[in-house]
């Protein structure tokens, strides 16, 4: 197989190009003033003085980390016992299961958001429903809530699949001699298949988390104008232009993700040792 | 037992949440009315409509070509990549995993615009190879990352043994390493498809030139309610539920994938999307006549960058058949959006943005001077539209729509004197609390605040802008709903009482729901308009003026207007209009020669602090 060695060198060249160049770029922009050229740039911290200065662009940091995770917490508690049931069924049940959740990530992200407004609005068929039971109308629309329900049922798939792999990994002989010594089930689940399955935990929340904190299309069309550091870029790229303050949000938002990233990759281990 | 229903109901649950969006646009798929909260009978218009647009049907073109050429490429080229990866020292591994990682562990915002300085600072246009370029860099790691586990547990004297009995290298790699392989390889495959398919946000950044996918569509589209989207949609499911339901009985009853199973699902599926492709591109074809574009105007294509849902039905298809030429026609969704994308090196022959920033544009020099022989129909323009102080010559621009911006509120529960005698400040009214939509724009929002303070919407006072920011924070207090277009679609359904919109949007949902009055402030409003002009990059500037004088013509401008609900910078259109389609409709007509109405005027340090300052608004 050595003669294969070769095969790596183009890839090698290819990504430096074309994956890392681009976020030199972004870093560049983030550390420099003025213009949308290359060639008249200003070394500057100022992108970063002007964000941590305003109250105003660290609210809405805050809140997107806030929403992120409540969002991740909410996928979690729904999306473990999901799988730990789906995991539990006969085969043929279990493989139609899994089919049935990843049939709807086919069809457009955004269609499937617009479908929310349909649902939720004042005059939506929830609370088409609820009149007609003589309940009161619920004001859902362009709410945190909203925004909440948007991304968790946009990201609970990708949760749901990944621990629903790692359980389905899961050796059953362990839990037979789990039960054979004792344990009660769950105690089992405690000591030997929760454990177990947290790495599958933990790839679900890198994959909820991440697209939940820099999302702008699902705040933009179900939170009714609220902004999101998602938003920010955008609006930055976007509208104003200012593609320097909008790669200094970036870069921000980009190195907490790998913080809160590590940490949490941290607790697997952690989690794993004891 | 107690415990298995309650697991049921869990799961059952969990699968409503799943399925009822989907369920509930392909029930309205089939709705007669453009509603999408009242199902008033069943008609299958939005599924004729769908295959009749041109700019739906390119869109699924688009989405299709390219998701294919990626999945090939990235498969391919992931697949030796990783081949060659796992014979590779361990330093070079460990740094090229994690390169790779870049594109899965940053958010694709970043990745997105990344990519999008990229393709600037190397003064690339973008367009469909940017895109394509883009989708193939993102889905590599992908791939990879579902081929590399599968190496790992490879036999690597399996491959030194083919070698030995005097197979090639290639040989080897094709007939013993890769055919190991295949189960990763397929897994990568179909993960690189579907993020390509689904791709909004990298897309959304990287592309120009009137290329876009299904993704890019739905969210330039969302000026008006299009039911035809969900027409799509359900196609899209029924399709894909066909085929996971195939390809799951040809593996339960083979019980194991064998290669040859791999190979037919991969020919059946190529033959099935190459017909489709094939479909897709006779049906987006156009008609011919006896015109040589290339002889008459030196080019036969015309790139048109205009605002969503702007433009007559039937327009750009008469065009292109009468001018045995083809329109690459691209939407944006705001000025600003517009510039940016020039900015960012697309070109385009014709665009049609609004009175500040054509000003803007000429300062900037990035206008060409129209040529007034060639707009034959330049006389049947209205006098309120020409010779106004962004262009005084109309050197530049012409005219194409043209409005005021105003309050349209429900007249069963807001009430006329409340709103007549309060103008923009009934919005701060505290009676109609939680019940108002405010349009998202900087401009706007500063010009209602500075008007119902006063002063000049134009001023540059540092006090009284300062005054309007206090004006807006005070009216978020009374929970407003900072909406773009979707304003229109709310007003239509009743979902708040009263709204801030441009008087064409009010012509339009006055038409829909006649209880919906339009109401032009008495401290005065901004009279806008929007004009076609060719910038100074166009490729293509003598078509360019043939598209511009083609718009003035009656029926093209009478259809645009008809549809878009916008009042008609053509005097005759107009007045026709304002007789027939729009009767009674006080908003087709916005007030002129009102002193305090005031036009806008760019002012580049002005803009800024606004943006920023509404930012801050919007933030609170």
């Amino acid at each position: 197989m050595k003669s294969y060695k070769k095969l790596i060198q183009p890839y090698v060249i290819w990504i430096s190009i074309f994956l890392v160049v681009p976020m030199l770029l972004i870093l560049l922009y983030a550390f420099t003033s003025q213009g949308n050229d290359v060639m008249t740039f200003h070394f500057t911290f100022e992108n970063f003085i002007r964000f941590f200065q305003d109250n105003v662009f660290l609210g809405v940091l805050i809140d997107s980390f806030r929403i992120a995770l409540i969002t991740t917490v909410i996928c979690i508690l729904i999306g473990y016992p999901a799988a730990y049931l789906i995991s539990k069924m006969n085969v043929k049940h279990n493989g139609f299961f899994i089919l049935l959740i990843t049939l709807p990530m086919w069809i457009n992200m955004l269609v499937r958001t617009y479908a929310w407004i349909g649902i939720l609005n004042d005059n939506g068929v929830i609370n088409n429903i609820l009149s007609f039971f003589g309940v009161g109308k619920v004001h859902m629309i362009h709410t945190e809530f909203a925004v909440i329900l948007g991304m968790v049922y946009n990201f609970l798939p990708f949760m749901i699949l990944q621990i629903h792999s790692s359980l389905a990994k899961l050796d059953k002989s362990l839990l037979e001699a789990s039960s054979d010594l004792g344990a009660t089930p769950f105690e089992t689940f405690k000591k030997v298949i929760f454990p177990l399955s947290l790495p599958g935990v933990i790839s679900g929340i890198t994959l909820v988390f991440l697209p939940a904190v820099s999302s702008f299309f699902i705040p933009k069309l179900l939170g009714g104008g609220q902004l999101l550091i998602g938003n920010l870029i955008e609006n930055y790229f976007v509208s104003t232009g200012d593609w320097n303050f909008g790669s200094a949000i970036s870069l921000i938002m980009a190195l907490l993700i790998m913080v809160s990233m590590y940490l949490t990759k941290r607790l697997d281990k952690n989690g794993g040792d004891s | 037992m107690k415990k298995r229903i309650g697991s049921k109901i869990f799961l059952g649950g969990m699968l409503v949440f799943f399925y009822l969006p989907i369920i509930y646009m392909m029930f309205f798929s089939f709705n007669s009315s453009k509603s999408l909260s009242k199902f008033t009978g069943f008609s299958l218009r939005w599924y004729e409509q769908m295959f009749a647009n041109k700019t739906m049907l390119e869109s699924i073109y688009y989405t299709l070509l390219i998701a294919i050429i990626a999945t090939v490429v990235s498969t391919i080229v992931g697949t030796l990549a990783s081949i060659g990866l796992s014979r590779s020292k361990k330093i070079l591994r460990e740094i090229v995993i994690q390169i790779n990682n870049l594109p899965i562990m940053n958010p694709e915002i970043v990745t997105a615009i990344g990519l999008m300085l990229f393709f600037t600072s190397l003064h690339i246009e973008k367009g469909f190879f940017t895109l394509l370029l883009s989708h193939i860099i993102f889905c590599i790691p992908y791939v990879m990352l579902s081929v590399m586990p599968r190496i790992r547990r490879l036999d690597p004297n399996l491959a030194e043994a083919a070698m030995d009995l005097g197979a090639t290298p290639f040989y080897a790699l094709r007939k013993v390493v890769i055919p190991q392989l295949m189960p990763g390889i397929v897994a990568g495959a179909l993960i690189a498809f579907t993020m390509s398919f689904d791709d909004f946000i990298i897309s959304y950044f990287v592309t120009g030139k009137g290329v876009n996918n299904i993704s890019i569509m739905v969210y330039t589209m969302s000026k008006r309610v299009n039911p035809t989207i969900n027409s799509l949609s359900t196609i899209i499911v029924l399709f894909i539920t066909v085929a996971l339901v195939v390809v799951n009985l040809v593996s339960m009853r083979k019980k194991r994938y064998t290669n040859r199973s791999y190979r037919h699902v991969f020919v059946i599926s190529a033959i099935v999307l190459g017909l489709g492709i094939a479909g897709l591109n006779a049906l987006r074809g156009n008609a011919s006549s006896e015109i040589d574009p290339i002889k008459e105007y030196g080019c036969n294509t015309l790139n048109v960058f205009n605002w969503g849902e702007y433009v007559g039905e039937d327009t750009i298809s008469g065009f292109e058949e009468k001018y045995n030429v083809t329109v690459n026609y691209s939407v944006f969704a705001s000025n600003e959006e517009m510039y940016t994308k020039l900015l960012g090196g697309e070109s385009y022959d014709v665009l049609i943005p609004s009175d500040y920033m054509i000003e803007r544009m000429i300062q900037e020099d990035m206008l060409k001077k129209i040529d007034l022989k060639n707009i034959t129909n330049y006389g049947g323009l209205s006098s309120e539209v020409l010779n106004l102080s962004y262009d005084p010559k109309n050197e530049y621009s012409i005219p194409y729509f043209w409005g005021s911006v105003g309050i349209i509120y429900n007249s069963e529960t807001v009430k006329k004197e409340d709103v007549e005698k309060e103008g923009f400040n009934v919005l701060k009214n505290p009676k109609y609390k939680g019940r108002i939509y405010v349009y998202d724009s900087e401009r706007d929002s500063f010009m209602m605040a500075l008007k119902a303070l006063g002063y000049s919407m134009n001023t540059t006072d540092e006090k009284e802008i300062n005054e309007a920011y206090e004006w807006l924070k005070e009216l978020k207090e009374n929970n407003p709903v900072i909406v773009t277009d979707e304003v229109i679609d709310g007003m239509i359904n009743g979902e708040k009482d009263i709204a801030v919109v441009y008087s064409g949007d009010a012509a339009y949902i006055h038409d829909e729901n006649s209880k919906m009055q339009y109401f032009e402030p008495l401290e005065g409003t901004n009279l806008w308009s929007d004009g076609m002009v060719i910038p100074k990059n166009s490729t293509c500037p003598l078509l360019a003026e043939e598209y511009i004088n083609y718009n003035l013509e009656e029926s093209v401008a009478e259809g645009n207007s008809a549809y878009v609900g916008y009042t008609s910078s053509v005097e005759k259109v107009r007045e026709k209009l304002a007789n027939n389609e729009f009767k009674g409709n006080s908003a087709y007509i916005p007030r002129s020669g009102y002193e305090k109405d005031e036009i806008f005027n760019y002012n580049e340090k002005m803009k800024k602090v606004l943006a920023e300052l509404w930012i801050k608004v919007k933030a609170k």
